[in-house]
C-alpha cells in the first residue's frame, strides 16, 4: 500500500467527530486510517462513519430520480456530478506522532481546518517496531486494507501480567488468534502459560499447530489423557493432588456436603477422596448422614468420572484421575515448566466442564501459591510472567458464579494476580456477564467481530481507549480482523491477524536431513 | 522362564573403604542370586559402573563376577548408562563385551533422513527379542527417541523387551526428582517389558501401550542422597521376571545393604578378637559413614574396656572420621546471615532426638542461635587462651542453664 494521494479535506465537525469531504474516486471505508500533515507532527485519524453530502437540495434530487425512474429518460445526469454530490466521512483523531522524536501522544487538538488528508502509509507507522521479548498479534489494518510492513508487537511480560481478554463470537478467528499469540510466546522463555485447551486445537495433533514451532521441543509441553503422540505427556493427576478447596467456586456443594468433604480431608489427608468414594454411605464417619454421603459420591462420580473397578479400586473413566500409583508429580511438573517460561497445553477435550476447571484449578492454585511465596522471598523478579489461558471464561469469572459461589482461583488471579506476575488470558463470547471490576482489570483486549450489541457495549465501556464511536466498527469486523485496546498501545489499533497456517509455513520447523550418530 | 533385571549399580562410586565393601558385596549377592535362581538371562540397562573407566580394583572384582556368570552360561544384555557411556566405545562395558561376558544391545543404523532404526537381537535359549538404546550424557536422549523409527519396532511380533536408560515423567513418584525426564510416549509401544535404568528407586507401572515399565532402582547407591534414602529404610534390590509368551510375574528381590552402629560394633569386636594387646599401645581409628543411627551408638567404651582387661598399656580410639548420614546438615537459604542461621537450625533440628523439650523444636532453635552467638565471640586483646576458653565455656553453660561448678 504505497499510494500517497489526497483522499479528503477537513470541512467541519468537532474534536472526536471531524467531518471531511471525500475526494471523488477515493472510496473510503469504515476503519480507514488517514493522516493530516501538521507542523512537526502528523495526526493519525480514523473513519468511523460515512454519509452522503450534496450541494443540491434533497427535494431536487428526489425529483431528478423521479424523472429517471418514471419518465424513462435514462441519461439524465447532474452537471459536474463529482462536484455537487460527494461522500462525507466522520473521523476521529487517534494519535499524534512527532516527526523528530518519534513520540506518540494522545491528540488534544483538531487538524488544521481545510487540511488535506491522505491515507496512512507504512512510513507513518515507523514507531511500531518490535521490542525484545514481545509478541506479534498482526498487521495494522486500514479499513479492509492490510499494511503488511506495519507489524504490531505487544510487550509480552506487561501484557500477560495485566490480563488479556479476547472477546469474540464463534467463527471470528478466536482460535487462530490464540495460536498466533502462543506461537510467539514460544519464541522466548519470558512468559509461561497454562493453556486449558477444551477443543484440543492448539497443539496440532492433526494438522499444523504449536508443535511445529522451531522451539517446541524446548518450550512446549503437551498433556493429553490418552494415546499421547510421541513426545507428549499423559495427563494423569493423582487423586492425592485434589483438595477440597479445588471444588470451591466451581461445584455446587451444600454447606453440609462441604463440611463432610472437609471432615474426610482432615482425617484422611492425602487419601481423603479415595476413602470418601470407597466408603459405603451408611458407614460414613462423623455422623455424616448417609444421604449426604450418597449425594457427594454421586457428584464426585459425575464430575471426576470416578468408578469402582472389579477389584474395588477407584478409576477414572477418562483416565485423567488416578487413585493408585500414577500422576503424583504431574501438577508439580507442570508448574515447574510454567516457571521456566514454557507453554503447557492441557488437552481437556475429553473432560466435562467442571473436571476441566478443577484440573486447571489444581494447577493454577499451586502456581499462584508458589509465585506468592516467591514474592515473599524476593525471587519473583527472576521468574517469568505466568498466564492461565481459559476459554469460556464466564464459567469461572461470570457474575452469577462469583455471587452465588465462593471465589475460585481464576477470579483471585483476575483480581490480584498482577502483583505476583500471574495473569489471566480469558476468551469469551459473553463479556457482559463478567463483572465490570474484573473487565476493567483486563488491561489488554483483543476485540474480534461481535454481532451482539450488549456484548459490544460491555467491551466498549471497559476498553483502555475511547471506543464510544466504534460500535459499528466492531460489529463489522470480518474474520481475522480485530481491534487492540490496551494500556500498552498508544491508540486502539485496528489489526489483521495473519492465518496461523501461513505463519507455520513461513517460520515452522524444517524437516531435518542427515544421518544421526548412534552409540 | 525367568530373567533378572538390575540397573544403576554404579560400581566404583564409593570412596570410603567400608562403603566400597558394601557396594561390592551387594553386586556379588545379586549375581549369586541370579545363579541360584537359575535365571535365563540378565538385563542391565545402564550405569553398571559409575564412570566409563573405573579404577582397577573395581574392574578386577567386576570381571571376576562376570566370569562366574559367563561360566554359569547366563547371558547378560547391557546398554550404556549416562555414567558409563563412551562415545568412542572406550568404556569397561566395551571391554566386557569384547571378551564375551556381556552383550551390548544397541544395534542401530541411521538413514539419510536422520531416522534411527534399531534391530533386535534374539536370546538364543528363550527366543526373546531384545532391543534398546543407550543413555547419553547431557539429556541428548530425547533427541534420539524423537528420531527413532518406532513403527518397525512396534510391528515386530513375539515376546519383546526394550532396554533404555533415562527418566520417564510418568514414572516419577516424588516431586523432588530432579534431572531430565522424557514422556513415556517417546518409547516405542507394544513391547512386553520395558527394562529401565536411571531412576534409583524400584518402580513398576502398567500403561495401555506400555504394559510393564520397570525400574529396579540402584541396589545400593549412585548418589549421596541414595545413602540417605537407605538410612530412611528405602528398600534396594533387583527384579526377577517370570514369563512365557506374556509376563507372568514381576518380583522385587530385596538386598540388605545398610551399615548401622550394630554392624560397626560387631566388626570392631571381630577385629580385636584376634589381637593380643598385652603391654601394647593400641590405636584404633574408626572412619566411614553410617547409613543409619548416631555415631554415639558405636560403643567405644566397651572396646576400650575389653582391651584394657586384656592388659593393654594404652588404648586410644579415635572416631572423629566417623560420620552418619542421619545427622548430615541440610543447607538452607535466607536473605541475610541471621536468617540463614535460623533456617539451617530450623531445617535440621528435627533430626535430633532429645527428651528435654528445650533442646528440640522452636526452643531448641533459639537455644542454638544463642549458643552460636556465644561461640563466635572473638578473643579479647591480651586475653590468654585459657581465660578465653573459660569465658566462652562459662557463657555457653550459662546459655544452657547449667551450673559450671556442678560440671
Amino acid at each position: 500500500m504505497e499510494e500517497i494521494a489526497i483522499v479528503g479535506q477537513v470541512v467541519g465537525g468537532k474534536f472526536g467527530d471531524i467531518v471531511i469531504r471525500q475526494k471523488a474516486g477515493s472510496n473510503l471505508e469504515i476503519g480507514d486510517l488517514m493522516v493530516s500533515e501538521e507542523n512537526g507532527s502528523i495526526l493519525i485519524l480514523q473513519v468511523f462513519a460515512l454519509e452522503y453530502g450534496s450541494q443540491i437540495q434533497d427535494k431536487m434530487q428526489q425529483m431528478m430520480s423521479g424523472v429517471n425512474l418514471e419518465q424513462g429518460i435514462v441519461d439524465a445526469q447532474f452537471y459536474e456530478p463529482e462536484f455537487v454530490n460527494y461522500v462525507l466521512a466522520r473521523i476521529k483523531p487517534l494519535a499524534r506522532v512527532y516527526r523528530e522524536s518519534g513520540d506518540v501522544k494522545i491528540p488534544k487538538s483538531l487538524p488544521s481546518f481545510f487540511n488535506k488528508l491522505r491515507l496512512i502509509t507504512s512510513n507513518d507507522l515507523n514507531f511500531l517496531h518490535k521490542e525484545k521479548d514481545s509478541i506479534f498479534v498482526g498487521y495494522i489494518r486500514s479499513g479492509s486494507k492490510v499494511i503488511k510492513e506495519a507489524e504490531v508487537w505487544l510487550p509480552s511480560e506487561d501484557v500477560f501480567s495485566h490480563h488479556v481478554l479476547i472477546p469474540a463470537t464463534t467463527g471470528r478467528g478466536k482460535s487462530n488468534l490464540v495460536k498466533t499469540i502462543l506461537w510467539h510466546v514460544l519464541d522466548s522463555n519470558k512468559v509461561g502459560a497454562l493453556v486449558l485447551d477444551a477443543h484440543d486445537e492448539y497443539f496440532g495433533r492433526q494438522g499444523v499447530g504449536l508443535k511445529d514451532h522451531p522451539r517446541a521441543r524446548e518450550n512446549l509441553v503437551y498433556y493429553t489423557p490418552s494415546n499421547p503422540p510421541a513426545g507428549a505427556n499423559r495427563l494423569t493427576v493423582n487423586l492425592q493432588s485434589v483438595k477440597p478447596e479445588h471444588f470451591e467456586g466451581i461445584v455446587d456443594f451444600s454447606d453440609a456436603q462441604f463440611q463432610a468433604i472437609r471432615s474426610y480431608y482432615w482425617k484422611q489427608r492425602d487419601t481423603w477422596l479415595t476413602t470418601l468414594m470407597l466408603t459405603a454411605p451408611e458407614a460414613a464417619e462423623d455422623r455424616i448422614a448417609s444421604i449426604t454421603m450418597s449425594v457427594i459420591q454421586r457428584k464426585m462420580r459425575l464430575i471426576l468420572g470416578l468408578v469402582k473397578d472389579e477389584e474395588g479400586h477407584l478409576v477414572s473413566k477418562h483416565e485423567v484421575f488416578d487413585s493408585a500409583t500414577k500422576g503424583f508429580t504431574t501438577v508439580d511438573d507442570i508448574v515447574k515448566d510454567i516457571e521456566q517460561g514454557k507453554v503447557v497445553v492441557l488437552d481437556t477435550s475429553r473432560l466435562g466442564d467442571e473436571a476441566e476447571l478443577i484440573v486447571g484449578n489444581i494447577i493454577a492454585t499451586k502456581l499462584f501459591e508458589k509465585y506468592k511465596a516467591y514474592k515473599a522471598t524476593g525471587e519473583l523478579a527472576r521468574k517469568p510472567v505466568a498466564t492461565v489461558v481459559i476459554e469460556e471464561a464466564p464459567r469461572v469469572i461470570g457474575v452469577d458464579v462469583l455471587t452465588t459461589k465462593n471465589d475460585n482461583i481464576y477470579s483471585t488471579i483476575a483480581k490480584e494476580g498482577r502483583k505476583f506476575k500471574v495473569g489471566l488470558t480469558a476468551i469469551t463470547q459473553l463479556s457482559s456477564v463478567i463483572p465490570r471490576s474484573i473487565l476493567a482489570n483486563m488491561n489488554t483486549k483483543i476485540i474480534l467481530g461481535n454481532e451482539m450489541k450488549q456484548e459490544r457495549e460491555a467491551i466498549i465501556s471497559s476498553a483502555s481507549q475511547d471506543l464510544s464511536e466504534d460500535d459499528k466498527n466492531i460489529a463489522s469486523l470480518d474474520k481475522g480482523e480485530a481491534i487492540i485496546t490496551s494500556i500498552f498501545v498508544p491508540f486502539a489499533m485496528p489489526i489483521k491477524i495473519p492465518l496461523f497456517e501461513d505463519i507455520v509455513k513461513e517460520k515452522g520447523i524444517l524437516a531435518q536431513t542427515g544421518k544421526t550418530k548412534v552409540f | 522362564m525367568r530373567f533378572a533385571h538390575l540397573s544403576d549399580i554404579h560400581l566404583g562410586f564409593q570412596k570410603h573403604e567400608a562403603l566400597q565393601k558394601i557396594e561390592q558385596q551387594v553386586f556379588e549377592k545379586i549375581f549369586d542370586q541370579c545363579i541360584a535362581r537359575k535365571v535365563d538371562f540378565i538385563l542391565i540397562p545402564g550405569d553398571l559402573f559409575h564412570v566409563n573407566i573405573p579404577e582397577m580394583r573395581v574392574q578386577k572384582f567386576a570381571f571376576a563376577k562376570f566370569r562366574q556368570i559367563y561360566d554359569a552360561e547366563i547371558p547378560v544384555y547391557v546398554v550404556y548408562g549416562s555414567h558409563d557411556f563412551s562415545p568412542v566405545s572406550n568404556s569397561v562395558i566395551d571391554l566386557l563385551a569384547e571378551v564375551g561376558y556381556i552383550t551390548k544391545v544397541t544395534k542401530a543404523t541411521s538413514s539419510d533422513d536422520g531416522k534411527i532404526k534399531l534391530d533386535f537381537l534374539v536370546d538364543k535359549k528363550t527366543g526373546v527379542k531384545i532391543a534398546g538404546l543407550s543413555g547419553l550424557k547431557v539429556g541428548k536422549d530425547r533427541e534420539y527417541y524423537e528420531k527413532l523409527d518406532s513403527s518397525s519396532l512396534e510391528a515386530e511380533l513375539g515376546f519383546k523387551i526394550f532396554l533404555f536408560h533415562g527418566g520417564i515423567s510418568e514414572m516419577k513418584t516424588e516431586s523432588g526428582m530432579e534431572g531430565e525426564h522424557m514422556p513415556l510416549s517417546l518409547l516405542p509401544r507394544y513391547f512386553d517389558y520395558y527394562a529401565g535404568g536411571h531412576m534409583h528407586k524400584f518402580n513398576a507401572q502398567k500403561f495401555d501401550d506400555h504394559p510393564n515399565v520397570v525400574y529396579p532402582g540402584t541396589p545400593f547407591a549412585g548418589y549421596h542422597s541414595d545413602l540417605e534414602d537407605n538410612a530412611k529404610g528405602q528398600k534396594r534390590g533387583f527384579v526377577i521376571v517370570e514369563f512365557e509368551d506374556k509376563i507372568k510375574s514381576i518380583e522385587f528381590i530385596e538386598i540388605e545393604n545398610t551399615r548401622i552402629a550394630d554392624s560397626v560394633n560387631k566388626e570392631l569386636q571381630d577385629k580385636i578378637r584376634d589381637v593380643d594387646p598385652t603391654q601394647q599401645v593400641i590405636i584404633i581409628k574408626v572412619q566411614g559413614e553410617m547409613t543409619k543411627g548416631k555415631t554415639a551408638d558405636v560403643d567405644i567404651s566397651a572396646i576400650r574396656d575389653e582391651l584394657n582387661l586384656k592388659g593393654a598399656l594404652v588404648v586410644n580410639i579415635n572416631k572423629n572420621q566417623l560420620t552418619s548420614k542421619e545427622y548430615s546438615i541440610t543447607e538452607a537459604k535466607g536473605a541475610n546471615k541471621e536468617e540463614i542461621e535460623i533456617n539451617v537450625f530450623s531445617e535440621n533440628i528435627g533430626q535430633l532426638r532429645f527428651e528435654q523439650k528445650n533442646l528440640v523444636g522452636e526452643p531448641g532453635v533459639q537455644l542454638a542461635k544463642k549458643l552460636l552467638a556465644g561461640f563466635v565471640q572473638q578473643k579479647l586483646e591480651n586475653e590468654k587462651n585459657a581465660d578465653y576458653n573459660a569465658r566462652i565455656k562459662k557463657n555457653a553453660f550459662g546459655i544452657l542453664g547449667l551450673d559450671t561448678d556442678a560440671s
